[in-house]
């Protein structure tokens, strides 16, 4: 089975190439996999050997590549290669030579039969879902093939929204069968039928998408809109093979299931529904293909009945009615195909005189339709006599469903009248329709179908035979049926007569038939899906639009609110320490003082009228933080601390000389400031409230007491730097890279679009007379001096710069690190920009400041490999202690090149913030005061 | 075999140490050393993939400082497989993003800019991956956020710049929540090594349990961008240069899944926020595909059912089971590649016609059957259409489902299923419109110039400006197809380049740029967020590297088997715990 599939996914792939090619002679090749199929399918029916294989995919996941083919999936096989094959070779003259878009088009039919072909072999439910929705999809791709017709678009957005509504439903169903069975092998699940539980909800879901794609009542709908497909899609799909995937499953299941009442009342009630309702629509239809189109849906509908009747005799007539439906409905779409092509129209108002311009044409559709409605000697005669025979006796219900099955076959014979003069018929007083020649390669298909009803007809005992192995799966026997082409049993024969004779008086009273159809408009359920569609669209737009404010400041309070309710959640759910939570207020006078003034700038923060005052409070609860860490003892992260605080306070003074002085007013936010504040209020409740209870919580001693020792043991008698730079060294390497990557952003957006990031050197007419250079020149011109602070940045520039190298050096043991030092370096530069413009930041500055984070970063990170390399774990520190003379002992290690690059990193970042929020924003200013 | 696990955070951040060190530069070299240097990751991370299933978790120590003092690096099943298909992807991106910056003639500022923030994001995200470490792990998020700012406000037009204050304050206040939820972790355990971590937690009172890990989920659940914080990133990620959007959406919210994969199965096994979570995941899924239904532009539709689908490994998690654990870490596998080749295609719809608005695009089918192809193939792996990938998680996922059996689960199964059918509905919607439907008569032919949101200020004086860093000038790159050279953007109407004719459009059908301009949709920038000119032509690394995440896509089907074998083992691995616990802290644990 596999080669086939494969042989077929093949073609698909190569198919626009043959298209461009060959042009539409492509078809030939494309058929040759269905052809294959169908040999092998016959080798297999007629040497009797087994179709069964079994390969492992994802057993984890329950898939298997298993395949089995019975006597019900050969039927099917049979079915969808050989009118695959057939249909593949009309295309090859229906299309015009040069019509477009025929490479995919060949590409997904070849493609579609191979995925009926596995749909129908396959015995895995899960196997079996994923050649389903293949199917659903190519019928969406072949139903749009004209990308032009919105009608088009339209029917193949319905026809795989409701097939995959269907088969979603289906898919739930399959698992929750699978997962009470325990296996997904269809012969096992048959075999041995899981009950109760799940298994009836499991039932409704599976029906639900088996009904779906049959297009039963009140899925309908699709079937008839999908006509917009091209012809041969037409026959293939919604004729022989793909609409019949639905009763299949059906057919497959109900020996198993059939026994379940609510599930077999709900199938047969639905069938007998579709096949009246869609025999009486197709009485009022005027396109062939519509036409036919209700006629299918109608004989779904039949096929169904049979099925979930879930007897032996029924279930022969079903078999029997598979293939004969299959037959003649395939052959009349390709009928169409070739009428509407040859006659430019398919409207049965329009045609005229086709019986004697196309005799043959007529003769083959003759044939056809007699099979459709009934007659003998025709095999669709042989198969609803054993439909008729095999409903016979039983109940009530059985008797209703009997009645309701031959007022079906009587609209039936209605419509085939209705199709055949329609389409063959000379309505006087209207000229004949001119009809162009058209080739034998897209008669014989349609002839051979048609003949084939006929010539099945004395078979048909053989063939009932030949389904016996299924047929003998069902438990109940019901009403003998026999499958012959003249049982001679004198009810059916009745009752076939009076059908008949039925459809005759209902095709003769014409139009008034018709007009009482008009009411079954009422119940289209096209209509429901429609609205439902539109419902669906509005509801989405109204709900994303409630949802998707777009507004920061909600997302900012759905947040906080969230915070508080987990804070609610958590006391709820777990107990809280019965002990009272033990909390030391404070352990230093200076923390509480330090602590109200803290609180007190936070909550003047949002009373700020303008910028300015803003970030000062901002700045200002740094200072403060760092206040509390000196307090507390730790007098790294307090110098820390204090360094960044003022470098993001002149930062933020630079970038406000871009920013308006006073905040925009706000439109009347939507929410209250009481309720923001109280938000803020409830959030940092609970960041302390967690505190405290974590700290009250904890039973085991804290790493960080237990790090003392160890750190010790490695040289390091400052343990913040040991954390820092040694035993967390891999989180300096990250922030490090932070903060050179959030600087690149602040270059990329203040840049924007200019192609050189430089520091600009004094123009022209500033720059330095040449000759000697002075010291203390000045860059700036005479009008803008400030001297005394000039010349007072350029004094302290160098000490600065040494003590950042003091402090980069004494990191390992006391207060400082590289860190610190780079800051420091980077606050040298910060005096000499403000106090000499940009001019005197390129004077002062060394070199560009991508390389010198690039440089800093690139030493970090070589520090970090060389652990890697040399040690096994990145960042391991080496460290040698050298005598060097004059000196003594110097300690050397890696540990300090890494601080070296951070030191670098800082400096570039400070530099290059210098650079984009000082110089270039001094440079737009400039440029739009001129 | 361990010497090797941090690789993948060191090597890229190398990288991008010499590039800013090299500048604006020698521009082939540096090209190489980006792809280079990933290519590398994804060889690495493969092999690690394959060490840790075969070994179980590798570990390497950082600084040398074992597990309860230091940083220890841990690569388990689950954090190789994230990272193998994540290195994967941001190879692709970064492929396509050089070609794309290539293609637009920007030069300086991706070298200077773009590829460091990109490759210390992609570090970020490894070692997201990799760190056994809680206090690391918001390191690694800082990371790969702050290159993702960049990235993300990359060219500073008006919509990016807007788009970038919105996810940048979202992603600060998340950053602060997890600093506090870091503090309240060691306030109660005094360790924030997660292998030590996952002892500790199991003693605390209920309370303070449940308030570190509802706390640490908000974080990873506003990373992970589910409900209810899922409003910032359709609002976000569409206006970010294409490739930047694409390795967002495949990458950044999965390493929130990630994060509560982690979170849930080895820190805080079973409790109550399970059933919080499934309720969260159904709010997702369906909001956010609702959301996508709702939409017109290509790039927000994508967005939305990025949301939406995240939901589907919350769901995963939230069953707590071996199944559904497996189904969140397939699902996972597949939604990172899908989504972002999806993205990219996004990228090239916007390249071919100058706009992802479905109301203005079509016919894309007969334009450009390739990019129809590439959009088509992953639309409908997105939309869950067996045999391809997107079922397979699904598949597992309801099985999952099922076999949990609660009506919470099932319910969950029935919105799972209904968010396939109507994602299947959105991508439809889009291929109807964009792809089928006759082309509006306004839509823009190749080779038209679509004004930027901001002219460029200076695009003048590019030539021969000083300093170092000027990267060489544009004139001397010539050769790209279809796209105009700088010096006709402002002539009117011009044909659309060299390479330009070819194309079903003539060069006659080209509109003038005052025209086109009026009426473009939001985000149409290119890389730079300088116009777009549109081409005919894509270069072919674009679709290189699209075709390969498109079919690195498809291959998970031909794989499916040992996939699923695999992710089975991750999860039996992840909820047993004991081999992450004793690989970190020594086996006598």
């Amino acid at each position: 089975m596999e080669p086939l599939l494969i042989l077929h996914a093949v073609a698909a792939v190569c198919a626009p190439a043959l298209v461009r090619r060959f042009g539409r002679d492509a078809f030939l090749v494309l058929a040759l996999p269905p052809a294959c199929g169908f040999a092998y399918t016959l080798w297999a029916v007629v040497t009797g050997t087994p179709v069964a294989s079994h390969h492992d995919w994802a057993p984890a996941l329950g898939l298997g590549l298993s395949f089995r083919a019975d006597a019900l999936s050969l039927l099917m096989m049979t079915l969808v290669t050989g009118i695959g094959a057939l249909v593949l070779l009309y295309c090859s003259r229906y299309f015009s030579a040069g019509e477009e878009g025929l490479g995919r088009f060949g590409g997904a039919l070849v493609a579609f039969a191979g995925a009926m072909l596995g749909l129908v072999a396959a015995d895995d439910l899960l196997l079996l879902y994923v050649f389903w929705e293949l199917t659903t999809l190519f019928s969406y791709l072949l139903i749009g093939q004209d990308p032009a017709s919105r009608a088009g678009r339209r029917a193949a957005l319905q026809a795989l929204t409701v097939t995959t509504f269907g088969g979603l439903a289906m898919l739930a169903g399959f698992v929750m069968l699978g997962e009470a069975a325990g296996t997904y092998r269809i012969s096992q699940l048959v075999a041995h039928p899981p009950a109760g539980g799940t298994v009836p909800a499991a039932l409704a879901l599976v029906m639900t998408g088996a009904l779906s794609k049959s297009a039963i009542f009140p899925f309908s709908m699709w079937l008839p809109a999908a006509m917009a497909a091209p012809t041969p899609v037409s026959a293939y799909l919604h004729a022989a093979a793909m609409v019949k995937a639905g009763v299949y499953l059906l057919a497959r299941l109900s020996p198993a299931f059939g026994e379940a009442v609510p599930w077999r009342v709900a199938a047969v009630s639905l069938g007998l529904l579709t096949m009246v309702l869609g025999g009486w629509r197709a009485l009022r239809e005027n396109d062939l293909k519509r036409l036919l189109a209700y006629g299918t849906v109608s004989q779904l509908g039949f096929l169904t009945v049979l099925f979930d009747t879930a007897t032996r005799g029924a279930a022969l007539a079903g078999a029997a009615m598979l293939g004969a439906h299959a037959l003649f409905k395939a052959s009349l779409f390709l009928v169409v195909g070739i009428v509407d092509h040859a006659a430019g129209t398919r409207d049965l108002r329009e045609l005229s005189g086709l019986r004697r311009s196309a005799p043959w044409l007529c003769a083959v559709a003759t044939a056809a339709a007699a099979s459709m409605a009934g007659l003998p000697p025709f095999f669709g005669f042989s198969a609803k006599e054993a439909a008729f025979e095999s409903l016979l006796g039983g109940g009530l219900g059985r008797s209703a469903t009997l009645a309701g099955v031959v007022l079906g076959s009587a609209l039936t014979a209605a419509y085939s009248l209705r199709f055949l003069t329609g389409a063959f018929g000379s309505p006087p007083g209207r000229e004949p329709t001119p009809l162009a020649p058209y080739g034998a390669a897209t008669f014989l298909p349609p002839a051979l179908l048609a003949v084939l009803g006929l010539a099945a007809a004395p078979f048909a005992s053989w063939y009932g035979r030949a389904m016996d192995p299924y047929t003998a799966t069902f438990a109940v026997p019901g009403h003998d049926a026999h499958l012959a082409l003249w049982s001679g049993a004198p009810v059916p024969l009745l009752l076939s007569a009076a059908a008949l004779a039925a459809g005759a008086l209902l095709f003769a009273a014409g139009d008034r038939g018709a007009r009482a159809g008009r009411l079954l408009r009422t119940i289209d359920s096209g209509r429901v899906y429609w609205a439902l569609v539109r419902g669906t669209n509005r509801f989405a737009g109204q709900l994303t639009g409630v949802v998707q404010r777009g507004s920061l400041p909600d997302y900012l309070m759905i947040a906080f609110a969230t915070l508080a309710g987990i804070a609610a959640f958590a006391l709820l759910h777990g107990p809280v320490t019965t002990a009272g939570p033990v909390v030391v207020l404070w352990k230093r006078a200076e923390q509480p003082v330090v602590g109200v003034l803290l609180a007190a700038t936070a909550v003047l923060a949002p009373f700020a009228r303008s910028h300015i005052v803003l970030a000062l409070l901002v700045g200002l609860t740094g200072y403060g933080t760092a206040l509390l860490f000196l307090a507390h003892g730790s007098p790294d992260l307090a110098m820390t601390q204090l360094l960044v605080e003022t470098l993001s306070l002149v930062a933020f003074v630079l970038v406000l000389r871009r920013l308006p002085i006073v905040p925009e007013e706000e439109q009347r936010p939507r929410v209250p400031p009481a309720v923001r504040a109280a938000l803020g209020l409830v959030t940092g409740l609970v960041a302390a409230g967690a505190g405290v209870l974590a700290v009250n919580a904890r039973s085991e001693t804290p790493i960080g007491t237990l790090l003392a020792g160890p750190a010790e043991r490695s040289g390091a008698t400052n343990i913040v730097s040991a954390l820092l730079v040694d035993i967390r060294a891999w989180d300096t390497l990250g922030e490090t890279t932070v903060l050179v990557v959030l600087t690149l952003g602040v270059t990329s957006l203040v840049f924007l679009r200019r192609r050189t990031y430089a520091l600009e050197r004094p123009p022209a007419g500033h720059r330095r007379p040449p000759g000697r250079t002075y010291w203390l020149t000045a860059t700036l011109p005479p009008g803008e001096r400030a001297a005394v602070l000039e010349v007072v940045a350029r004094m302290i520039f160098h000490t600065l710069l040494l003590v950042s190298v003091f402090l980069l050096f004494t990191g390992h043991g006391s207060v400082g690190g590289g860190f610190a030092g780079g800051i420091v370096a980077g606050l040298s530069l910060v005096v000499r920009y403000l106090a000499g413009g940009r001019y005197e930041l390129a004077v002062a500055a060394p070199t560009g400041a991508g390389v010198l984070m690039g440089l800093g970063l690139l030493l970090s990170v070589a520090t970090a490999a060389l652990g890697m390399a040399f040690g096994g774990a990145p960042l391991r520190a080496f460290s040698a202690d050298l005598a060097v003379p004059l000196v003594g002992k110097v300690h050397l290690s890696t540990v300090l090149l890494f601080d070296l690059g951070i030191y670098l990193t800082v400096l570039g970042m400070v530099q290059d913030i210098l650079r984009s929020l000082g110089a270039e924003l001094d440079r737009q200013i400039e440029e739009e005061a001129r | 075999m361990e010497s090797l696990v941090p690789v993948p955070v060191v090597l890229p951040l190398l990288a991008a140490a010499l590039k800013l060190a090299i500048g604006g530069r020698l521009r082939r070299t540096q090209a190489f050393i980006s792809v280079g240097t990933l290519a590398v990751v994804l060889a690495v991370s493969l092999v690690l993939l394959v060490a840790a299933d075969r070994q179980g978790p590798l570990v390497t120590n950082a600084g040398g400082w074992p597990a309860p003092f230091g940083i220890s690096l841990v690569a388990d099943r689950l954090a190789t497989v994230m990272l193998t298909v994540s290195s994967a992807v941001t190879l692709c991106v970064m492929v396509f993003s050089q070609a794309q910056a290539y293609a637009d003639q920007e030069q300086a500022a991706p070298l200077a800019i773009f590829h460091p923030a990109y490759l210390i994001m992609s570090a970020g995200v490894s070692d997201a991956f990799l760190t056994g470490d809680l206090f690391n792990l918001f390191v690694a998020f800082e990371m790969l956020l702050s290159g993702s700012y960049v990235l993300l406000t990359f060219g500073g037009t008006e919509s990016r710049v807007r788009a970038g204050a919105t996810y940048a304050v979202v992603a600060l206040v998340s950053s602060m929540l997890f600093l506090v939820a870091i503090a309240v972790t060691y306030g109660a355990t005094g360790t924030v090594s997660m292998a030590q971590l996952a002892e500790r937690f199991t003693p605390l009172p209920g309370s303070v349990r449940l308030l570190v890990e509802l706390t640490l989920l908000l974080v990873f659940v506003v990373k992970a961008a589910v409900f209810p914080m899922s409003g910032w990133l359709p609002d976000s990620y569409p206006t970010a240069p294409a490739p930047a959007t694409a390795l967002f959406a495949g990458l950044l919210t999965k390493v929130g899944v990630y994060s509560i994969i982690r979170l849930e199965a080895l820190l805080f096994p079973g409790g109550p926020v399970g059933g919080l979570l499934m309720w969260a995941a159904l709010a997702t899924m369906l909001l956010g595909v609702l959301g996508a239904a709702a939409q017109t532009d290509i790039k927000r539709m994508l967005s939305f059912t990025l949301v939406s689908h995240i939901g589907y490994m919350v769901f995963g998690v939230a069953l707590f089971s071996v199944g559904g654990m497996a189904g969140a870490v397939l699902y996972a596998v597949h939604h990172i590649t899908v989504q972002t080749s999806l993205f990219l295609v996004a990228g090239m719809i916007e390249r071919r016609t100058g706009t992802t608005s479905v109301d203005r695009l079509g016919g894309l089918l007969g334009l450009a059957p390739l990019i129809s192809v590439l959009f088509f193939v992953p639309a409908m792996n997105l939309a869950g259409i067996p045999p391809m990938s997107g079922f397979l998680g699904k598949l597992a996922l309801v099985r999952a489902g099922v076999a949990d059996g609660s009506p919470v689960a099932l319910t969950l199964v029935a919105g799972g299923l209904v968010t396939s059918l109507l994602t299947l509905y959105a991508v439809a919607m889009t291929w109807n419109r964009a792809f089928w439907r006759t082309p509006p008569p306004d839509v823009a032919g190749a080779g038209t110039v679509l004004e930027g949101e901001e002219t460029p200020e200076d695009a003048e004086g590019s030539g021969g400006a000083e300093g170092s860093e000027d990267a060489e000038s544009p004139e001397g790159a010539g050769g790209s197809e279809g796209a105009g050279d700088p010096g006709e953007r402002g002539g009117p109407g011009g044909p659309g380049g060299p390479g330009g004719p070819g194309g079903p459009d003539g060069p006659g059908e080209a509109r003038g740029p005052g025209a086109a301009g009026a009426g473009r949709a939001r985000g149409t920038e290119g890389i730079t967020g300088r116009e777009i000119v549109t081409s005919v032509r894509m270069p072919p690394p674009m679709i290189g590297a699209t075709a390969a995440l498109v079919a690195l896509g498809l291959s998970y089907t031909v794989l499916a088997g040992p996939l699923s074998a695999f992710t089975v083992r991750t999860a039996a691995e992840l909820l047993a715990r004991r081999p992450y616990i004793s690989a970190v802290l020594g086996s006598g644990r």
